[in-house]
């Protein structure tokens, strides 16, 4: 699970010449938020975003209809964008929670990713949640239990094991600390084509731990 | 159980732009009569990591589309019309300076020849780099490692080594190996594909295909992938549209297209080329009538109008806009459901063209055998006074037999003694050894020691027309030369003779005095065909007569050669790396590998089990038009190796499959028989031949 393989690759790309006005129809008509800048070779340049297109109204020099038309007319990318010594960029080989843990620390949803300079691909705050629905089974039906287990070595183990001793498999599998009690530890498990009760009757025998939530979908 | 999510993969929440959206594209060529459309109201897209096929005859404008991507269009082809949307941008009205940037960065191309694409004069390595250098700036050291990476990508063996290499010291595969690793080093969203394997052996194009449709997945790259051949075009794309004089004609998923065609054109392609398996006593091939007419002189209502066999008064006024028959399947024709819904019956007059095949006499005396052939080239010694003498040898140790009015088709790799073995037999090379008697006379001289009776009686039809036929003769001249040299009829009438061979291949009196520049492909093959006819031969050497050819001129001239040998009886040898041809042509087929027969046999017993390891090979390698074959994934590794050392024991155990072990080194395979006329040289026993799998299933 590395940023390469959930990337986009070969994402829609600006020139530093084109208009600001051009930008934002570009952006508009292919439905992206992020707008990598790029020179000769691919090299990344900077970052056009929705908040870049927002020009302050203090930067206008007049109110004047005439006047905004003139400036917007001149304005290009180049002008607007966040320059790529500013911009955060990742690398193919990083893993996906790296990638996520730099958009949360930098409050960003989008990271140009670069090889030596030269943009490869883009990962976007979506490529990431679509993983995450991937990785907790939300893209197939299935029974789905949430196991509150105490939160120490073995009892993963001993959920597993009571899945496997009926012969079932798992599609998907996480889990985490209670937010309010570091004590527990909630494992959401996915399992298909098997009846919602049996997994119930099965997983509630298993010792220490507890089912809080089952639900099909 | 609760009802079924709905599946959604990680490519749904991607970007919807198309890669590549072409929109009533019109393409003109100034010239001094005037504008030419060359290329018209041609509309599709390609998705990511989508590959789209475009097919048709040669001049149809495919290759013209692909030029006007990439601005390649030369000093008088322009863009008069449409839109070429490029990742949403439009190429078309844009700056030349920032065109360059796009294409070059995000755009590559790979055309037909790679030795053409390859500069001669340069190392590889120094090419290669040479892009990253100039494009991204990079420091020669790393520029080459990425390259070597690269290299090992399209899984070029050594690639370090062949970095050192020159162009013309890798084989023609590897070549367009390196010329695909170069067009992806800057990673283009866009990889245009002109003919790519067009130029390669059946094995190394099986290889090829293989590897585009793996850097397709891996690279996420949208691939434009033009070729004449339906089969190579069913292999890769998944979509794809079919082009007819300049415009698109049928668009669609790659089984739609080919199992239920809507268009009188596609349909009439299909008819064209022999499916696996058919044969010329239960089938025919329907070639398409006339030929595509000349973009400066386009009918006035429907393009294909002329040679449809469905035309009507309204086909004749209108031009007919491409409509969605179903959903995703478009087909620019007025009748299509109804051309659909009914059944084809070809036309009368095409009918009684069709010859029956003749049926040859299997007991008669054969009018060729030979045994032991041996065709050696002396090959410089490496050390510079004495040494050993080398041999080339290029046709070692060959036995067949030919029988009157029979057509043997002989197959195999380039470089496996095909031609070289046609050659001996006609006298245009000197054999090493062995015994050539042809009807009952010894052929083993050379052309200019033979009575020219037997000259007379052995003639051939050569691959490459343009070169066969002298540029300043005219058609009539040179079909009547060999009459002239062989007395075969009286002078004055030579002339009437003439005529009548044109008229036996259907080209009439009005070619006798064109010259061949003033003929089509098909048309100057014909003439070729016709001159080698002309002395009534008992024996045409065809060496790739259809080669070269579009599809339905292939199936005319096959169709033609199929009439002659009917009418006047005449035996023939054919050469072709097309094996459903071959299928379908011959009676029997003789499978050659490094100068030597792997296999003979009649031609069914070829396509079945047993088979040779090689000719297992071969066939699991055939790109066939049909989505619904399965075809079992056989890949040869390396190249051919090289006649002048081969192998010890068994010639093919370098590159066999199926290798058994130290006795394939030591021991030349034996000759096995699987019935009294089919043969196979190897050393697995006949019962383990005999379990081999079928390679080609055909489907529901």
């Amino acid at each position: 699970m590395l940023v390469k393989d959930y990337m986009t690759r070969h994402p829609l790309m600006a020139q530093p010449t084109m208009s600001i006005v051009e930008a934002q129809r570009f952006m508009g008509e292919n439905d992206i938020r992020h707008l990598p800048v790029v020179g000769d070779g691919k090299q990344l340049l900077g970052l056009v975003t929705r908040q870049s297109l927002l020009v302050e109204p203090g930067k206008l020099g007049s109110l004047n209809i005439w006047e905004i038309t003139g400036y917007l007319t001149e304005l290009t990318v180049k002008d607007v964008m966040v320059k790529a010594k500013e911009v955060i960029t990742i690398e193919q080989d990083t893993t996906i929670e790296e990638t996520a843990r730099t958009m949360v620390q930098r409050k960003i949803g989008c990271l140009p990713v670069v090889d030596d300079g030269v943009v490869v691909g883009i990962i976007t705050e979506t490529d990431l949640l679509a993983k995450f629905m991937e990785v907790m089974g939300g893209n197939v039906s299935g029974v789905r239990v949430t196991m509150r287990t105490p939160n120490k070595v073995g009892e993963l183990a001993k959920l597993v094991n009571a899945i496997a001793a009926q012969g079932w498999g798992i599609w998907a599998l996480g889990g985490a600390l209670l937010p309010k009690d570091r004590t527990k530890y909630d494992v959401v498990v996915k399992l298909r084509h098997v009846p919602k009760d049996e997994v119930v009757a099965a997983l509630s025998k298993v010792e220490g731990q507890e089912v809080v939530d089952v639900r099909e979908m | 159980m609760s009802a079924q999510l709905e599946w959604i993969t990680e490519a749904d929440h991607r970007i919807k732009t198309p890669v590549l959206q072409v929109e009533d594209l019109a393409i003109s060529y100034e010239t001094r009569k005037g504008d030419v459309p060359a290329v018209r109201d041609v509309s599709f897209d390609i998705m990511r990591g989508e590959a789209h096929g475009i097919v048709g005859e040669s001049g149809c404008g495919k290759s013209t589309v692909a030029f006007g991507i990439v601005n390649f269009l030369g000093r008088n082809g322009r863009i008069v019309d449409g839109h070429i949307l490029f990742q949403g941008q439009d190429l078309v009205g844009q700056a030349p300076e920032e065109l360059r940037r796009i294409r070059g960065d995000r755009i590559a191309m790979v055309y037909q020849d790679p030795m053409q694409a390859l500069n001669p004069s340069m190392r590889l390595g120094d090419q290669m780099s040479e892009v990253l250098i100039v494009h991204r700036d990079m420091e020669k050291a790393a520029a080459e490692e990425k390259c070597v990476d690269m290299l090992k990508r399209v899984y070029m063996a050594d690639p370090a080594n062949v970095m050192r290499r020159y162009p013309h010291q890798i084989s023609g595969g590897q070549q367009q190996r390196v010329v695909i690793a170069m067009a992806l080093l800057n990673d283009p969203a866009l990889l245009i594909m002109d003919e790519p394997t067009t130029a390669l052996d059946v094995t190394v194009e099986a290889a090829v295909l293989d590897l585009i449709a793996e850097l397709q997945r891996v690279f996420d790259t949208a691939i434009m992938y033009i070729s004449h051949n339906l089969g190579v075009v069913a292999r890769v794309s998944t979509k794809v549209g079919v082009m007819y004089a300049g415009e698109i004609v049928e668009r669609a998923t790659v089984r739609e297209v080919y199992l239920h065609p809507f268009h009188p054109y596609t349909q009439g392609l299909m008819r064209c080329v022999p499916r696996l398996g058919m044969d010329k006593r239960s089938s025919f091939l329907y070639p398409i009538p006339g030929r595509v007419p000349s973009p400066a002189n386009l009918p006035p209502g429907c393009i294909f109008e002329p040679r449809c066999d469905y035309a009507r008064e309204r086909c004749r006024l209108k031009k007919p806009e491409l409509r969605q028959m179903e959903p995703g399947h478009l087909a620019r024709c007025h009748f299509a459901e109804e051309v659909a819904q009914m059944g084809w019956e070809p036309p009368e007059e095409m009918l009684a063209d069709l010859a029956t095949p003749l049926e040859y006499d299997r007991e008669a005396e054969p009018i060729l055998s030979i045994s032991h052939a041996k065709t050696y080239y002396e090959a410089p010694s490496k050390q510079l006074i004495g040494g050993e003498k080398l041999y080339v040898k290029a046709v070692d140790d060959v036995s067949i037999t030919v029988q009157k009015g029979e057509t043997l088709g002989v197959v195999g790799e380039s470089g496996c003694g095909k031609s070289t073995l046609v050659k001996t037999i006609i006298g245009m090379e000197r054999p090493s050894g062995g015994e050539f008697e042809f009807m009952g006379v010894d052929v083993s001289t050379p052309v200019s020691q033979r009575d020219l009776s037997i000259i007379q009686e052995l003639q051939m039809v050569f691959q490459n027309t343009d070169s066969t036929l002298n540029p300043s003769f005219t058609v009539g001249a040179q079909i009547g030369r060999p009459l002239r040299r062989f007395n075969a009829v009286p002078k004055e009438q030579i002339r009437g003779e003439v005529v009548r061979l044109l008229g036996m291949m259907k080209l009439g009196e009005r070619y006798y005095d064109r010259l061949p520049r003033q003929l089509s492909g098909g048309e100057k093959q014909r003439v070729g065909i016709a001159r080698a006819i002309a002395a009534r031969p008992e024996l045409v050497l065809c060496d790739e007569p259809v080669s070269s050819l579009d599809v339905s001129v292939q199936a005319a001239v096959l169709n033609l050669l199929m009439e002659i040998q009917a009418e006047l009886g005449t035996t023939l040898i054919f050469i072709a790396h097309d094996l459903s041809v071959v299928r379908f042509f011959c009676d029997h087929i003789a499978v050659m590998y490094l100068g030597q027969i792997v296999e003979f046999g009649p031609s069914e017993a070829i396509y079945a089990p047993p088979y040779h390891p090689y000719t297992e090979a071969l066939l699991s390698a055939v790109p066939i038009p049909d989505p619904s074959v399965e075809q079992k994934h056989i890949r040869l590794s390396g190249n051919v190796p090289s006649a002048l050392n081969p192998p010890s024991g068994c010639r093919f155990r370098t590159r066999c499959p199926r290798l058994l072990g130290e006795i394939c080194e030591t021991e030349a395979p034996p000759c096995q028989h699987a019935s009294d006329e089919h043969r196979i040289h190897c050393h697995i026993p006949m019962e383990e031949l005999r379990k081999m799998e079928v390679v080609i299933t055909v489907g529901d």
